[in-house]
């Protein structure tokens, strides 16, 4: 899997030094570096910064994008702690984080295990494994749906083969966000296994033989060696797929937009919701708000604890 | 090391007052001045008017149509045609963002239940003078579309489709049970008797079908029972719709989704259409946008009045409206009022809202050529035609209306899934939904 890159060094051409003062010199500098990074910055601020400083102005109104908006100041954000559907909606991001992070990454372990044998064929399973990922989440949602059928879908159709009684799966408010949860692993579970897959082979070999030698078991092995070195990746995987559990939307929009009963209502889907469909965009700003800063903080606390225990993942 | 920071800063500042300027320009709102947007109008200035029509494919061909001929006609007014948006659903959030960038088109299809929040945005023009003027003939549309197209006494747009409820069945569903089919004059034990018996779990039938979206297909559904019922949505700008009268109309429901088991819960929208069309649902409560794909289906239907409550059996009406925006511009504004009001002609609505498949805005169009080739290739229209007349009182046009439908549907889907009692769930609706309507 390795890949080399072949470059031909480049020989520097000689540089003729030409008189000029150091003032000139620094702001050509500046304004050469300027050159390189002043498309992307102007992509960053013009669509990422502007309208993340536009929705914090926009989280401290009442706007419903038509009529002109009015000032409210904290308002918005005094009412989420208050606003059942909100405390909902953070408890089924919370429950669908819980369950989607810890078995995305044992699953993408133990993928990454089996995908890391000397067999044949690997080629082809670890594409197998990681086309899923390739899919878009929409067209994932759409496929699941019709699998999840409760009259029609394939999953009734194999438990009645097994004696089982029928589901509503996404249809019932128990089993829609468990229902969810299992289709994004199916999706996001190649992620999570190639990361680990390049880890496993980034081990030293030298450490695995030494262990050998001294006469640890395979499960030793693995024990004491892989997993302590496989940390740092697990500490980026478990951000990364936190984030993603968090924001998940795309699939939710495509199974049950929210219901039933809302009880797939996420905290991005609310977002959703409260600013696009019911146009209130102002509180619609400051739960987004609220998600941003939770985020941050989850990721900051992460990999502060992670910088203190000494690992290297950021 | 400092200066640099220092200079980091300022930039910053600068940066962020910039959004901050940029921002209130943004989310600002223009107020009226009372002046009408066409006054000074000169019938003979060129002008070039853009159209939104939120159609797609065929209707769109024939709105496109529409603009060409009327430019034959006209030659100083270039109509620009586009769907304006890739859905229907879609066009508020673009006209939004249009009011936004200062780039709205004069005139945009739109959802009747938007007009309170398009009316609160200023840039709406008023036609009350326009419409009133005899030769516009605004009272042969019927009264709910009149009273959606208006906000807080101001009428902001012309109705562009007009349609209502009524009760749809499959006759040879009918027929199988033994049952003799619906009329004008049932009462909602009568389909509740009816559903029941039509309701058979071994092939998978049911008696009738309700959506539990929670979006406004749920909510609206409610609203005749509940003035049936004697009810009210609101009382003044305060929710009234968790009356005795709603609780009531939600009970009718219950007992079918929970007691009975004869209603299909569709928790998409989307779903119940299709599994009427395929001979499992005996009766459907919907409008005349149904009758295209039924008719494709090739089911053998009839259509009646709603069931009702006492020998009341009025329905609900969800016109959709040409809403026509002010630029400042009398020309401009004034050329779009007589496209709108031709457009909206009886002669021309025929080869319009007729010949896509929808109901005709005009009660005068009952004679045209039009309207007898529409009831011949839609057996069911004629009913959905004179079932207008039942649409007596309109979904109210203010501001927040958007909040509390999604509120009551989702109390409904709570109901129906057995999950609360009516009374409940409408006051939490009612509870929830107050701080929207009010400020």
């Amino acid at each position: 899997m390795a890949l080399t890159f072949a470059a031909t060094p480049r020989t520097r051409s000689p540089e003729t030094p030409r008189p000029r003062s150091s003032r000139g010199r620094a702001a050509r500098r500046s304004l050469t570096g300027w050159g390189f990074a002043g498309p992307a910055t102007l992509l960053v601020v013009g669509l990422s910064i502007f309208p993340a400083v536009w929705a914090f102005f926009i989280s401290r109104t009442k706007w419903n994008g038509i009529a002109p908006a009015t000032d409210v100041g904290w308002r918005n954000y005094q009412r989420i702690a208050t606003d059942p559907d909100a405390i909902a909606a953070a408890q089924h991001t919370l429950v669908l984080t819980v369950l989607f992070v810890p078995a995305s990454i044992l699953l993408g372990i133990l993928i990454a295990v089996a995908l890391n044998q000397k067999i044949r064929l690997i080629g082809f399973y670890r594409t197998c494994i990681f086309v899923p990922y390739v899919a878009s989440a929409a067209a994932t949602g759409i496929l699941a749906s019709f699998v999840f059928n409760p009259q029609f879908g394939a999953a009734n159709e194999a438990l009645r083969r097994l004696g089982l009684p029928a589901q509503q799966f996404l249809e019932s408010p128990g089993q829609a966000l468990i229902v969810i949860c299992l289709i994004a692993l199916w999706g996001e579970v190649g992620f999570c296994a190639v990361i680990y897959l390049a880890a496993l082979q980034d081990i030293p070999k030298e450490l695995v033989e030494a262990a050998t030698v001294d006469g640890a078991g395979k499960w030793r092995v693995f024990r004491h060696i892989t997993l302590p070195e496989l940390r740092p990746v697990t500490v980026f995987t478990a951000i990364w797929q936190t984030i993603t559990a968090m924001q998940l939307f795309d699939l939710i929009y495509t199974t049950t937009r929210g219901g039933p009963m809302n009880s797939t209502q996420t905290v991005v889907y609310y977002i959703y919701e409260l600013a696009f469909q019911t146009q209130r965009l102002g509180y619609g700003a400051a739960v987004a708000y609220l998600l941003f800063a939770v985020t941050m903080l989850l990721t900051v606390v992460v990999i502060w604890y992670n910088r203190r225990s000494g690992s290297g993942a950021f | 090391m400092t200066s640099i920071r220092r200079g980091r800063r300022t930039r910053l500042l600068a940066a962020a007052s910039a959004a901050l300027l940029l921002t209130a320009a943004c989310t600002g709102g223009e107020s009226d001045d009372g002046k009408d947007a066409a006054a000074g109008y000169d019938p003979a200035a060129t002008v070039t008017l853009t159209w939104w029509t939120g159609q797609t494919s065929e209707a769109q061909k024939v709105a496109e149509g529409l603009a060409a001929d009327y430019h034959a006609a006209h030659p100083n007014v270039t109509i620009k045609t586009s769907p304006g948006a890739p859905t229907t659903d879609d066009l508020l959030t673009k006209l939004s963002a249009g009011f936004a960038g200062g780039s709205y088109p004069d005139i945009s299809y739109a959802f009747g239940n938007w007009a309170g929040d398009l009316a609160a945005s200023g840039k709406t023009q008023d036609l009350t003078g326009f419409v009133a003027d005899p030769s516009f003939a605004w009272t042969e549309m019927p009264a709910a579309a009149r009273t959606v197209a208006t906000s807080n006494g101001k009428v902001i747009g012309v109705p562009a489709l007009v349609d209502n409820l009524a009760l749809i069945y499959n006759k040879k569903l009918f027929d199988a049970a033994g049952l003799a089919y619906p009329t004008d004059d049932w009462t909602w034990e009568q389909f509740r008797e009816a559903a029941r018996k039509l309701t058979d779990p071994a092939t998978g039938t049911y008696g009738t079908a309700y959506s539990v979206s929670g979006s406004e297909d749920t909510t609206w559904h409610l609203w005749p029972l509940l003035w049936q019922n004697g009810g009210k949505i609101l009382e003044g700008t305060k929710p009234a719709f968790n009356s005795e009268a709603g609780v009531k109309a939600l009970e009718t429901l219950r007992v079918m989704a929970v007691d009975d088991k004869s209603m299909y819960l569709d928790q998409t929208d989307e779903k119940y259409g299709p599994l009427f069309n395929s001979g499992h649902v005996g009766m459907i409560l919907s409008g005349p946008w149904a009758l295209l794909d039924i008719k494709d289906a090739k089911l053998d239907y009839g259509v009646t009045a709603l069931p009702g409550v006492n020998g009341d059996h009025q329905t609900v009406s969800g016109p959709d409206l040409w809403v026509l925006f002010d630029h400042e511009d009398a020309n401009r504004a004034g050329a779009s009022r007589d496209f709108i009001k031709w457009l909206t002609s009886a002669q021309i609505d025929a080869k319009w809202n007729l010949a896509v498949g929808n109901l005709p805005l005009r009660s005068s169009e009952e004679s045209t050529p039009e309207f007898a080739a529409y009831v011949k290739e839609y057996p069911g229209g004629q009913k959905f035609f004179d079932n207008l007349a039942n649409a007596k009182q309109a979904r109210p046009t203010v501001a927040g209306y958007e909040v509390m439908s999604r509120n009551v549907g989702d109390g409904i889907a709570k109901v129906l899934q057995g999950a609360a009692s009516p009374k409940e769930a409408l006051d939490e609706a009612a509870r929830k939904s107050a701080d929207a309507l009010e400020n």
